[in-house]
């Protein structure tokens, strides 16, 4: 078997053999137009088009490039300059080529330009398949355009929608319906609700994979119903939904990204398939019922296997009282805890933070206030990650792995922290809680933490995630 | 004849994860290295997968003599994080920062002769940042291009062009 080797030979479309790499250099330029197409298709169009320098080959060659991506130019005196490109680019361009995407960067369009580009996915509207804007323009030209792309796939939008004055909202279309839409990606839209008060807006994508949802609102609406069979990713961010809830029916939902803000109530039977989950709790907005919030989240999670948040979010979770003895019925298959540190800034979960810890050292003896009041004095830092938290986090799940990143790492130790996590006693303040002797047995109760960027330690277990900070 | 590789570029095959009795692709680079791989692996090459196919899988050795033993090793780290789902951006981070210019277009062609369309994908790209804001001489240089223009004709087609080249500087902030 191992002679045919040399008998048979895959065909080379590349004239030269092997010992290339005296050669090296004047290799790209062999290649056929659609794979040079393929590489310019990634290119900023402006750059692209000023290829046509380069040699008589490539004097028409950006005019067949599939895609059109064009970003914001920072200098506002250039912005008249952008329309001129834009234009000229659009008119020269071999209109035969079907354009596959079009990538519009953030800036004021006016709405002669904003009609010829429309024009122009317009008369691509059957084969164009992503398409991203982000705009300072008229939204409704823009929506009626993309509602015409029925074989987008993926749509990411960010408009801010310009009135006969001024800014005004644009409003998600209820009608839109895009049937192989699997990406979409929503900012600034309005989300407007029907005459029961409740807005479902993407119950109508039937092939919807990941959607995600940012700086937008909710108009005449007390239910944002998520409606979706097929979806598997869903975050939101930054959004303003005024206390409305959001009913998730998802079943197929994996990745969940939980909102910003901790007033947001979440229901449905979305959450409790989700396997993996972020939560990264807001620290500047605070109100006594957050610690709640964020336990009946987790109550929640029946079947989540990866868990990521951040440290701020567990400081605000041990203001539940007596958190540690309560018993979760969720969270029973946890295979990883990710913590990711943040410093504290909150003045006022800071002050709640010691008042709580006061408390805490008040119901055991008078020596152990006096500590900590000194500590406090003496300009004593919190701890990122509040005592036994991480175990009455795995109660259910003790061999879950625990990792620790950081992107702050000026103001964190990691390996302290790991040592502080793992239970080690030479800390210099005192312990805030006793662990409940119940939560896990001895042996499962050494976490078997990593530190993502202490790059030795992979020797010490089998298991190591070396996993890259975010 | 090939000569077989060293344990070290063995380790590169998924075989320690997955030992099943399926017969592994010998893939030989143009240097005559002999790469063993599973046979997903090699699905992920199209090129090679439809050569086995047209064979009805009784050739297992592949003659790849576009691709040197430099870059096959790179070419298999990918189809294996891509088999395993776990094509990260930090991945592909970490990845593209090991290679060198040279190193980018030596994998880009070999993604292409091998046709795998999400290394291609990721190597376009890596390669539209890399030339991003480039002088024109640097793209030529980093494409291997001889300018046949004559002076004048390069002159008036910048000036015909003066919309492309003129006040409007490319600007990647927001490339992703």
């Amino acid at each position: 078997m191992s002679n045919l080797g040399h008998e048979i030979m895959i065909p080379s479309n590349n004239k030269r053999g092997k010992h290339r790499s005296q050669e090296n250099g004047d290799r790209l330029s062999d290649l056929p137009d659609c794979v040079l197409l393929h590489i310019l298709s990634y290119l900023n169009s402006i750059q692209a088009v000023q290829t046509c320098i380069l040699s008589t080959r490539w004097k028409h060659l950006w005019k067949h490039i599939p895609t059109v991506k064009l970003h914001y130019l920072r200098n506002s005196p250039t912005v008249k300059r952008f329309d001129i490109f834009l234009s000229n680019m659009l008119a020269l361009r071999d209109n035969s080529i079907a354009l596959q995407a079009l990538n519009l960067g953030r800036g004021l369009i006016e709405p002669q330009l904003l009609e010829k580009i429309l024009n122009c996915v317009y008369s691509h509207n059957t084969h164009i398949h992503r398409l991203e804007i982000s705009a300072i323009s008229q939204s409704y030209p823009i929506l009626s355009c993309v509602s015409s792309c029925k074989a987008l796939t993926s749509l990411k939008l960010s408009l801010y929608n310009i009135g006969s004055r001024n800014y005004t909202e644009t409003l998600f279309p209820t009608s839109l319906n895009l049937p192989l839409l699997t990406s979409l990606y929503l900012e600034n839209f309005t989300f407007c609700g029907d005459e029961k008060g409740c807005a479902e807006p993407f119950s109508l994508f039937t092939k919807l994979n990941s959607l995600i949802i940012r700086h937008s609102k909710i108009k005449k609406a007390h239910i944002l119903n998520i409606s979706n069979e097929t979806l598997v990713d869903l975050a939101m961010h930054y959004n303003s939904f005024n206390f409305a809830e959001i009913q998730l029916s998802t079943p197929s939902l994996c990745r969940f990204t939980f909102p910003d803000s901790l007033d947001q109530k979440i229901c449905g039977t979305g959450l409790s398939c989700v396997k993996q989950v972020n939560i990264n709790a807001p620290q500047n907005s605070y109100s006594m019922k957050h610690p709640f919030v964020l336990l009946g989240w987790l109550q929640d999670l029946a079947n989540v296997e990866s868990l990521k948040v951040t440290s701020i979010t567990l400081q605000i979770l041990s203001l539940v009282p007596n958190l540690l003895d309560v018993k979760l019925a969720s969270l029973c298959n946890l295979k990883s805890l990710d913590i990711e540190l943040r410093p504290l800034h909150g003045e006022f979960l800071l002050l709640l933070m010691k008042d709580d810890m006061l408390k805490k050292a008040i119901a055991k003896s008078h020596e152990e206030v006096a500590k900590l009041r000194k500590a406090f004095k003496a300009g004593l830092k919190l701890h990122p990650i509040p005592d036994g938290i991480v175990d009455f986090l795995r109660q259910n799940s003790p061999l879950a792995e625990v990792n620790i990143t950081t992107k702050y790492k000026d103001c964190f130790n990691l390996k302290q922290v790991e040592e502080y996590v793992n239970g080690a006693k030479n800390t210099s303040y005192p312990q805030q809680f006793v662990v409940p002797a119940s939560t896990a047995s001895p042996s499962a109760a050494l976490p078997s933490l990593h530190l993502c960027h202490a790059k030795k330690d992979t020797k010490r277990s089998g298991k190591i995630m070396s996993r890259n900070m975010i | 004849m090939a000569e077989e590789v060293s344990s070290q570029m063995n380790s590169l095959s998924i075989s320690e994860t997955n030992p099943s009795s399926s017969a592994t692709i010998s893939l030989v680079s143009g240097d005559d290295i002999v790469f063993k791989v599973e046979p997903t692996i090699a699905k992920e090459m199209e090129t090679v997968q439809s050569f086995i196919d047209e064979t009805d899988g009784k050739i297992t050795t592949i003659p790849l003599p576009n691709i040197s033993s430099h870059d096959l090793p790179y070419v298999i780290e990918y189809c294996e994080k891509s088999i395993a789902g776990k094509i990260t951006k930090e991945f592909e981070a970490e990845f593209v920062k090991k290679l060198n210019n040279e190193e980018v277009k030596e994998l880009f062609l070999a993604a292409n002769y091998l046709n795998i369309k999400k290394l291609l994908d990721f190597l376009s790209q890596v390669i539209a940042d890399r030339i991003a804001n480039k002088s024109v001489e640097y793209v030529r240089r980093y494409f291997g291009i001889e300018n046949d223009f004559t002076p004048e004709e390069e002159a008036k087609l910048r000036e015909e062009l003066a919309w492309t080249f003129t006040g409007v500087d490319p600007d990647d902030e927001d490339e992703n």
